[in-house]
């Protein structure tokens, strides 16, 4: 099936935004009844490629052919009528409105003032719901649906518009291991419909599991051009993508079990309904936190940093229980450090310069007798940890917005770094950063636990997990499941953790 | 049971049993409060603050606001008046000539909106400013006073019973909007653009020309509101709109509005503004101080975000 004429192409595209060049040069090919991987890293033109073949951009350079005639797209909407379709990665619908209005919204800009007829409308979504397993009445709205759902209609919306070509980009990033089973079930069914698909992740497990050719960037240009799935492996992908092969073995032995407990929790239960957790993190010592989305984990990290209240169970640092009534005083008077996975929203200020987003934490201790506050003092504390961590920015002043996420990342560990905190909690640390940040980010975890730091991280990437972890709790429906002492090799502990949450699911389901 | 906590979510069940109560309270103290001259003063109130109501409404579905009503509104009144006591052209063509002015004050805010990508606040602060000094550099702060016997007759006249024609006007608007929002792309895009600005430019829909017609929309309500208090007070007063800014956002909020966009109700809106109509009503029947209508309208905004605030977090709960 491969090897039919080509739906879609794009040919030495270049785009350039003022100051850069984007692309320069990339190809793409695309089959109908194919499955096609987008790989790169951040930064590496996805997007920007994205955005042109959809309408959003207009290419500097280059040309875009469909059915082998050269095409043009003014804005998204010239794409859609074309036949290209996209699920962008953040949810694109509109909360109040209908399924059915939201997936056949296009259709209707056709007109300004044509009543609406909206049984017709419903009767119209019906077809593009059943074929994607959607058992919902079409008048319901969308608010009232699970993220996953939400992305199924986008899927819908996007098919409606008879997409003979669909971009998905990164659509797993917030669905669990049994909803992406799922989708991909009908990814495979619309291939097999004849569909070009086109799939972007960040997963190369999920990639190499569903899609059967690959077009990889680097640096806005070509690593490889549509080139057959077969017999390209992780390793191959990897070099591809940061040009040259991945940083393995980083997880080390380090005996911790003489050091003294940081953290200890006992039988503690939230009103959030977290039930008799048993948690114990030593100086110097990274305890994974493990589980599927939804299972808690983030939720318990707020309520250690004092976000959430406690209903029971005690909480001890360095040994002695103590209460937390808020987050101040978790920071301030016992040194706990929260990341959140939510690095835009909850982590950092955007707007605000690298110094003050590390200065935060460290303002109180700071401010003179009168609450005066000096960049002079700020800068003094939190240099030595922004060279330390080798954040990349041109100057302290520069707004963290335009920083990219490595190195955004970067800055909220050197918050906490400058705040002096014993205990750190990492949530998703290597959510949306590229595989080569990654492994520095987890050297920087790794030596920070090193120089006595006690951390916890959260994660549902199992890899990241047994790359970084000395003990892995696995936690599943608020409650901690079981702990495992990581030996670091993926065959034994990968299947250890996933038999821990399946016992508790299988009575369950 | 579930049939209650159904109602309760709908925009207009908590503003109808407030009027409900409202009414029932102000009765039981006041027997001339549904006398039928009474209903009629309140009728009239009514059909100028609605399309006041209106007029921000539909700014506040797509996200911004627009603090020129007001300024609007009185320019297109005393532009009608003026029109016709200077040039002499006859009414029916001024309030065209009127109306059109209010949409185009209303498309210059819109235009002005896209084009700098400024926030709405403070390009309608600005041509709030405009629009008012045109208004005083025009009038010279002195009301026009030929207005015609015909307008005046509109503006008296009753329908039957204690019913006011000048009613007619925004039952058609309340309904043409109602539709327009429910039924309409049009009106189905300008929420689209409020809820999700940027998914709604992915689906196709141009942003900027919905904020324009909106702003359009806008401009031609407080325009017909403006049209309507002159006819009531039979005077072209320079002052007409000055006072509308704080009512105008108290009604769609009471009416369930969510600022943010995306969410408005003409139904409920309505309500809001009965219920300010009522209760500005019955503190002058009381024999209340009328200044402390200010603050009970400031009180009535508080307390309907807040409720607002309850109400969101019950039935759209997404879960973090």
């Amino acid at each position: 099936m491969t090897d039919s004429t080509p739906i879609f192409q794009a040919r030495a595209i270049e785009k350039a935004f003022p100051g850069v060049m984007a692309l320069s040069g990339v190809d793409m090919t695309l089959h109908s009844g194919s499955i096609h991987a987008l790989l790169g890293e951040n930064g590496a033109g996805k997007s920007t490629l994205i955005k042109v073949i959809t309408g959003v951009h207009a290419p500097t350079a280059g040309t875009l052919l469909l059915d082998g005639e050269q095409v043009s797209f003014a804005n998204p909407r010239d794409a859609i009528v074309q036949g290209i379709g996209v699920v962008h990665q953040e949810r694109n619908l509109f909360p109040r409105f209908s399924i059915a209005e939201n997936i056949h919204l296009e259709q209707l800009a056709g007109g300004l003032i044509k009543p609406i007829d909206y049984k017709e409308l419903n009767e119209n979504a019906r077809p593009w719901l059943r074929a994607l397993d959607l058992d919902i009445d079409p008048a319901t709205p969308v608010s009232e649906l699970s993220v996953a759902r939400m992305q199924l209609v986008e899927i819908a919306k996007a098919l409606s518009l008879q997409s003979r070509v669909l971009l998905l980009d990164e659509p797993t990033a917030s669905l669990t291991s049994s909803e992406t089973d799922r989708l991909f079930t009908i990814l495979r069914r619309l291939r097999d419909s004849g569909t070009s698909l086109v799939f972007v992740s960040h997963k190369l497990e999920e990639v190499q599991e569903i899609c059967d050719r690959v077009t990889v960037l680097r640096d806005g240009a070509n690593a490889c051009d549509s080139q057959p799935m077969q017999g390209v492996g992780r390793q191959d992908l990897v070099r591809m993508m940061i040009g040259r092969a991945e940083g393995t073995a980083s997880w080390r032995a380090s005996d911790t079990s003489t050091h003294p407990e940081v953290l200890g929790l006992s039988d503690v239960s939230t009103t959030l309904g977290h039930k008799g957790i048993n948690l114990s993190v030593r100086k110097g010592e990274v305890v994974g936190l493990y589980g599927l989305v939804g299972a808690g984990r983030t939720e318990l990290a707020k309520a250690i940093m004092g976000k959430f209240a406690l209903t029971g169970g005690t909480v001890a640092i360095n040994g002695a229980p103590v209460t937390i009534p808020n987050v101040a005083a978790a920071i301030h008077d016992h040194g706990l450090g929260y990341i959140s996975e939510d690095r835009k929203n909850e982590g950092l200020i955007l707007q605000h310069s690298v110094l003050s987003n590390v200065g935060v934490p460290i303002w109180r201790k700071l401010a003179g007798r009168f609450g005066t506050l000096f960049d002079r003092d700020i800068r003094k504390a939190a240099l030595p940890y922004l060279q330390k961590l080798e954040v990349k920015t041109p100057s302290l002043s520069q707004t963290v917005a335009n920083l990219s996420g490595g190195n955004q990342q970067k800055i909220s560990v050197a918050k906490w770094l400058a705040a002096g905190v014993q205990f750190l909690i990492v949530d998703e640390p290597s959510v949306g950063i590229d595989i080569k940040t990654k492994a520095y980010l987890h050297e920087l975890l790794r030596d920070l636990a090193d120089q006595g730091t006690a951390i916890l991280v959260i994660s549902s990437d199992m890899p990241e997990m047994i790359a970084l972890a000395d003990r892995i709790a696995v936690m599943d429906d608020y409650r901690i499941m079981g702990e495992i002492a990581n030996t670091g090799k993926y065959d034994e502990i990968a299947p250890a953790i996933m038999a821990l949450i399946h016992d508790s699911v299988a009575p369950a389901a | 049971m579930t049939q209650i906590s159904r109602l309760s979510r709908t925009d207009w069940f908590g503003p109808l049993l407030a009027t409900i109560i409202a009414i029932v309270v102000i009765r039981a103290f006041s027997a001339n409060f549904l006398s039928s001259f009474n209903i009629q003063i309140l009728l009239l109130a009514i059909a100028v603050n609605a399309l006041v109501a209106y007029s921000q409404m539909i700014i506040i579905a797509i996200g911004q606001m627009n603090l020129s009503v007001g300024a609007i509104g009185g320019l297109a009144a005393i532009s009608f008046v003026g029109m016709i006591e200077v040039w002499g052209i006859p009414a029916p063509l001024a309030v065209i000539l009127a109306l059109a002015i209010g949409v185009g004050c209303g498309v210059i805010n819109g235009v002005l909106i896209r084009i700098t990508g400024i926030s709405a606040f403070v390009i309608t602060l600005a041509t709030l400013s405009i629009f008012k000094g045109i208004n005083l550099g025009i009038t010279e702060a002195q009301p026009f006073y030929g207005v015609p016997d015909s307008v005046k007759a509109f503006g008296s006249a009753l329908v039957f019973g204690p019913i006011p024609w000048l009613v007619v006007p925004t039952v058609l608007v309340a309904v043409g909007l109602w539709f327009m929002l429910s039924r309409m792309p049009v009106g189905r895009f300008i929420l689209a653009v409020g809820s999700n600005e940027h998914a709604a430019g992915l689906s196709g829909i141009s942003v900027g020309a919905t904020v324009i017609i909106a702003h359009g929309i806008s401009g031609l309500l407080a325009a017909i509101a403006g049209v309507l208090v002159v006819a009531r007070l039979q005077i072209g007063q320079p002052s007409i709109g000055d006072d509308w800014l704080i009512l105008s956002f108290a009604a769609p909020v009471i009416g369930g509005a969510i600022l943010a966009g995306g969410h408005v109700s003409v139904s409920a809106t309505f309500l809001g503004v009965v219920i300010v109509a009522i209760i500005t009503q019955a503190l002058v029947l009381f024999n209340i101080d009328p200044f402390l209508v200010q603050v009970v309208l400031g009180a009535l905004i508080l307390a309907a975000v807040g409720l607002n605030k309850l109400r969101a977090r019950a039935p759209i709960g997404q879960g973090t």
